[in-house]
């Protein structure tokens, strides 16, 4: 991993068309403004995690496995 | 009374009130934005929360105190604001909310069923509108175990 010391108001590239800048920074937290082609799509990380968990915990569960479930949880 | 075509239950009857709706949908489900939360005497604890237009899609869940009897809600203004709850405090869950966990049961990757208390579901039941409320800073996993959770638990 890169590990890189920024400023607020320091910014960097990543190839030629990305920019990100840090914009501020409170307590813990840091705003981040990002310059991006459209064809980014720029997501938090933690909604991409559970879009994936969503997505797999949508399909269909047999119901004996629901049944089994359900005596675990009654115990 | 409307009827609609279920995943797991076949087609059942339900009432206009019992209809949340989920301006945003939920992550992955974007165009969804409205669903009914089932429950049955024999498939007590778990939720089933059906999608209104889509019967192939419902999510089993898990009231987050049942997942985790010691959760606690700690939303930050803009989820709160989003989900129409009284500014300036936290809900009371079963009184101004339900909040449940998505429920990942076992598969053949993954043999032992998880819950996501990461991203627990949330509707405010005055409003009728819900959310998935994402929440990194909470110390909790989107795939917390589901059984040594609830199995090591202090008896009292």
């Amino acid at each position: 991993m890169l590990v890189m010391r920024r400023r607020a108001g320091e910014s960097f590239m990543i190839g030629e068309h990305i920019e990100i800048e840090v914009l501020e920074m409170t307590g813990s937290r840091v705003k981040l403004g990002i310059v991006a082609p459209e064809e980014f799509v720029i997501v938090r990380k933690e909604a991409r995690i559970t879009r994936d968990e969503n997505l797999t915990a949508a399909r269909k569960v047999d119901p004996t496995a629901i049944t089994a479930l359900l005596h675990r949880l009654a115990r | 009374m409307p009827r609609l075509l279920t995943t797991y239950f076949g087609e059942i009857d339900f009432a206009d009130a019992s209809v949340f709706q989920f301006p945003h949908g939920l992550p992955g489900f974007e165009t969804e934005h409205a669903f009914v939360f089932l429950r049955q005497p024999h498939t007590e604890p778990l939720m089933f929360m059906q999608s209104l237009t889509d019967p192939k899609l419902c999510f089993i869940l898990l009231p987050i105190l049942v997942a985790d009897p010691r959760y606690r809600v700690n939303f930050d203004k803009e989820d709160i604001a989003e989900l129409k709850l009284e500014p300036g405090r936290q809900p009371r869950i079963g009184e101004d909310i339900l909040c449940a966990a998505i429920l990942r049961a076992g598969d053949a990757e993954h043999p032992d069923p998880t819950v996501n208390l990461m991203a627990p579901v949330v509707v405010n039941l005055k409003e009728k509108i819900g959310m998935q409320v994402i929440q990194p800073e909470s110390g909790y996993s989107h795939r917390e175990p589901l059984f040594p959770r609830l199995e090591t638990l202090p008896c009292s």
